[in-house]
């Protein structure tokens, strides 16, 4: 039998001293929890008090809701733009230069919502201010934005360039002086596109408002609440800047200056959106200005400019050659597709989903229509199709596809001459409701999405669009003065289609023609690139696209050596196709390298849409920008002034520059009913457009809090009297 | 010895003035809702004889825009206009953005649950609570539920024809520490015009 140990065997204590360990324990005790509460209470826990809005503190939904007093919160700093673009073969090399100026006698931070090409490759951030030039660092997004706080803390002046999606960016100035005018100088390269004989340049000037989906409007259902799950666009505060009423006028004129180095005999030089003047010849480089002085930044710009019959270039190689390799982009044009036979082998099935949501009010519905129209009017007897369309909810015009008769088209287009804009842009349900995942070779499959692309919620819909592809085909139509191009070309590029900008209504007719010839010609498909033998590369887009009538092949590479010929070989519908490309005599062009990183990014980001970790993919991604100096959705650019310039006591006030309206847009639409009548900037309303949603406050006092900690404070002051007393 | 002396005395002089400071800001911070209450009685009279926005003191950002009563649980407060913080130190805040109290649609007060809407816990579904607004007009609403929601996946939708209330508190009622986040919720709908 064991014994236990019992207090038998310790030795004796004296009572003493068990009552002193008992009375510093219960001490001890008592003072951890007093340090616990008194931390809850000053640092933790959000007080009533410290919830009051001052200036410097004042979070962006604040704005929209303080609107008693027009004019309260309108004093945000002016903005000028200037964009300078180089543009050498088939890369253009553009600085973009934004004068934040403070007209006000405070000192401010602006916080600026810009729209770039998607696939801007950003690596440069200057700060200039009084003479002084700073450069930006590339960080990792948390550490450069702690950077950016500490130094706006600190009263030093401080630029932080964020990416909130590949086509729309952030930048905030801090410590902007009274009067004062700070300059923000971002530069990025981009590849051109090519594709109907014409090579393309877009510029956004504006970022149209984003319409962010919540919940079903189940109001008086369940007692008005909507319970949500997590949000689906967690960083909606940060894409939804105010926007400018119209009836204040246009904000941030921009000025721009093209130098153009074509490399071919130049046909035309044209801008489809705006007036331009152009001076040079295509030996020396032309020089390309808007007419007029500037223009309100409300709509996106278009360069087009076209070669010579027979210049356009069969394949065209550029390199540069940085650190620890080379790099190449190469262009290659399918002299076939010039006589490309009309595809008559299978009956098509055609989907058209058209976005009836309240940013397509006005002009672009005009245009949705009209294009529609002559969609339906281009059916064959043969072919089936439906229409699909969606606003706060998505509806159809017959419950399956029907074959194109005479009787379904005269439905078809008495249905499209009725379609009004109003409400939200659910695109979710439409998507999904179009692509149905089947595959069928007896048939080709072409789903028609015309929208203005205005949502929030791009990830969402690429992941829908990766799951239910099947056979079926994606072809993105761009409506409207500021069309979002990253959903355009990302959901063209992963349904497998192409996209199509439609800017005005004189657009529409020609740039139909042009996708009709796309759709109903045979693709290039099943490409595959050979490289020379021994020779390893690293090559983007991976697989290789389809090719539609008129379009090149672009890839982007990373080689160990520069020699051979690399084979493409593919086939047009059963006619194989094959050509042969030399590396021997490339012309060097600076920029590819951070095309290539570009490219890579976004295949790398691709992939979530395919379901692949993301944690992996944000460390390659992070890798990736970090060693070529780029800014990407995991890494910023902050440049820091070391001098502090705002004195200590002095408060900084954050301000959100609004943002103006798109052409053509409808302002009640998108902005909804505001608070107030008076013309404040407005907010996209999360989820629901009318029927705005609201959050719950906080409603407790720290009132028990303090008492307890109050009370608890007295007890151990009496007990420490008490303790000395009894020593004594 | 003396030196310990006098840093017992120290000690324990520093711990009981933390713990009066904090005793004070605490019942301060009930003295306030209470006395706020009384003090809002007068531009709430003014009010309901038709002056637009009466601030009850000079520096005010805020003013009364309804008298809520609850008859069975003998409550009376006045609602002010707005929901920040400040605001609900002195009464229950009405969100700026929905309807006015009285209103068609859903209408948003808050208050919190230690002080203006501690009585939110006892109301049941049929209890009538009266709003006088503030030309005069009132309207009568009865309780239909009540749910506890996390203010992280929850959102109050406005809209609809009929008048409704929604009153907002902090959930549970007893907890020591704030800025948790559930929320109670009560809801109303307009009876018959009184």
């Amino acid at each position: 039998m064991t014994r236990l140990p019992t207090d038998n065997h310790l030795p004796p204590m004296a009572p003493r001293t068990v009552l002193r360990l008992g009375i510093g324990l219960i001490v001890g005790a008592l003072v951890a929890v007093f340090l616990l509460l008194w931390t809850a209470v000053e640092a933790g826990v959000p007080l009533p008090g410290k919830n009051a809005v001052t200036p410097a503190k004042m979070q962006r939904g604040g704005l929209l809701f303080r609107t008693d007093e027009p004019g309260a919160f309108l004093p945000a700093p002016d903005l000028a733009t200037e964009a300078r673009i180089r543009i050498n073969g088939m890369v253009a090399r553009v600085q973009v230069v934004q004068h934040f100026l403070n007209p006000h006698d405070e000192w401010q931070e602006g916080v600026y919502v810009f729209p770039l090409p998607d696939d801007a490759a950003v690596d440069h951030v200057r700060l200039l201010v009084g003479g002084r030039v700073i450069v930006g660092e590339i960080r990792e997004r948390q550490e450069a934005k702690r950077t950016y706080e500490k130094a706006r803390e600190a009263g030093q002046r401080a630029a932080l360039v964020e990416q909130e999606r590949p086509n729309m960016f952030t930048a905030s100035v801090a410590n902007i002086g009274p009067g004062e005018r700070i300059t923000v100088e971002i530069r990025y390269h981009q590849t051109l596109r090519y594709d109907d004989g014409a090579f393309r340049l877009r510029f956004p000037l504006v970022v149209g408002p984003r319409y962010i989906p919540g919940t079903e409007p189940e109001i008086g259902l369940v007692n008005a609440v909507i319970v949500t799950a997590p949000p689906r666009v967690p960083d909606a505060e940060r894409i939804t800047p105010p926007i400018r009423h119209p009836s204040r006028g246009m904000a941030n004129p921009v000025h721009m200056r093209i130098e153009l180095n074509p490399g071919f005999e130049v046909a035309e030089i044209t801008s489809p959106t705006h007036a331009i003047k152009t001076t040079g010849s295509a030996e020396e480089g032309f020089t390309i200005t808007l007419d007029g002085d500037a223009v309100p930044a409300d709509r996106d710009f278009e360069l087009v400019w076209k070669p010579r019959p027979g210049e356009t270039p069969v394949a065209a190689v550029f390199t540069e050659e940085e650190g620890d390799g080379t790099y190449l982009l190469m262009m290659v044009t399918p002299p076939e597709t010039e006589g490309a036979p009309r595809d008559q082998a299978l009956p098509r099935e055609v989907i058209f989903i058209i976005d009836t949501s309240g940013s397509m009010a006005g002009t672009s519905m005009k245009q949705a229509k009209l294009a529609l129209g002559m969609a339906i009017k281009r059916l064959s007897p043969r072919d089936r199709f439906n229409i699909i369309q969606f606003n706060s909810v998505t509806s159809s015009l017959f419950a399956a596809p029907k074959a194109a008769d005479p009787s379904t088209v005269r439905r078809a287009l008495a249905y499209t001459a009725h379609l009004r804009a109003d409400g939200g842009t659910e695109m979710l349900p439409a998507l999904g409701k179009a692509l149905d995942g089947k595959k069928d070779a007896g048939r080709i499959r072409q789903v028609i999405f015309i929208t203005d692309g205005g949502v929030g919620n791009e990830a969402e819909l690429f992941r829908v669009v990766t799951d239910k592809l099947g056979d079926s085909r994606l072809f993105t139509i761009g409506i409207g003065s500021a069309p979002n191009g990253y959903f355009m070309r990302e959901a063209a590029n992963l349904g497998r289609g192409t996209f199509t900008y439609i800017g005005s209504i004189d657009e529409v007719q020609e740039k139909m023609e042009a996708l009709f010839a796309k759709l109903e010609r045979s693709a290039l498909t099943d490409l595959r690139l050979t490289l020379p033998h021994g020779m390893t590369a690293e090559v983007f887009p991976q697989p290789l696209p389809d090719l539609y009538y008129g379009e090149p092949l672009v890839i982007a590479a990373l080689v160990d050596r520069l020699e051979g010929e690399v084979v493409i070989e593919g086939r047009m519908g059963r006619t194989p196709w094959r050509t042969a490309v030399p590396l021997t005599s490339p012309r060097p062009a600076p920029g590819i390298a951070k095309v290539w990183a570009r490219r890579k990014i976004q295949a790398l980001s691709d992939a979530v849409h395919y379901g692949a970790d993301r944690q992996a993919v944000r460390d390659a991604v992070t890798r990736v920008a970090l060693t070529h100096h780029l800014i990407s959705r995991y890494t910023s650019l902050v440049a820091v002034d070391v001098t502090p310039v705002r004195p200590e006591n002095v408060p900084i006030a954050k301000r959100d520059v609004p943002l103006n309206l798109p052409r053509g847009w409808v302002y009640g639409t998108v902005a909804g009913e505001q608070p107030t009548g008076a013309p404040q900037p407005a907010r996209f309303q999360t989820g629901l457009l009318r029927n705005a949603a609201y959050a719950l406050p906080q409603t407790a006092t720290p009132a028990q809090l303090k008492m307890l900690l109050g009370a608890l404070a007295l007890v151990l002051s009496g007990l420490t009297l008490w303790l000395y007393r009894r020593r004594a | 010895m003396r030196r310990r002396r006098i840093a017992a005395g120290v000690v324990a002089a520093g711990l009981a003035v933390a713990g009066l400071w904090h005793l004070g800001g605490g019942a301060w911070i009930y003295a306030k809702a209470a006395l706020a209450q009384v003090l809002l009685e007068g531009s709430w009279e003014r009010t309901q004889r038709g002056e637009d926005k009466v601030r009850p003191w000079p520096w005010a950002d805020t003013w009364p825009v309804a008298r809520l009563r609850v008859p069975r649980l003998d409550v009376s407060v006045i609602v002010l206009e707005g929901a920040s913080g400040r605001t609900l130190a002195f009464g229950p805040g009405h969100h700026q953005g929905t309807p006015l109290p009285g209103r068609p649609g859903n209408s948003l007060i808050s208050a919190h649950r230690d002080t203006h809407f501690r009585f939110l816990k006892d109301l049941e579904p049929g209890d009538e609570i009266r709003i006088e607004g503030a030309a005069g007009t009132a309207r009568r609403y009865r309780v239909t539920g009540a749910a506890i929601v996390d203010r992280r996946q929850a959102r109050l939708a406005g809209g609809g024809d009929r008048p409704r209330l929604t009153l907002v508190t902090c959930y549970p009622f007893d907890a020591v520490v704030p800025g948790g986040p559930l929320r109670y919720l009560v809801f109303a709908e307009a009876a018959e015009r009184i």
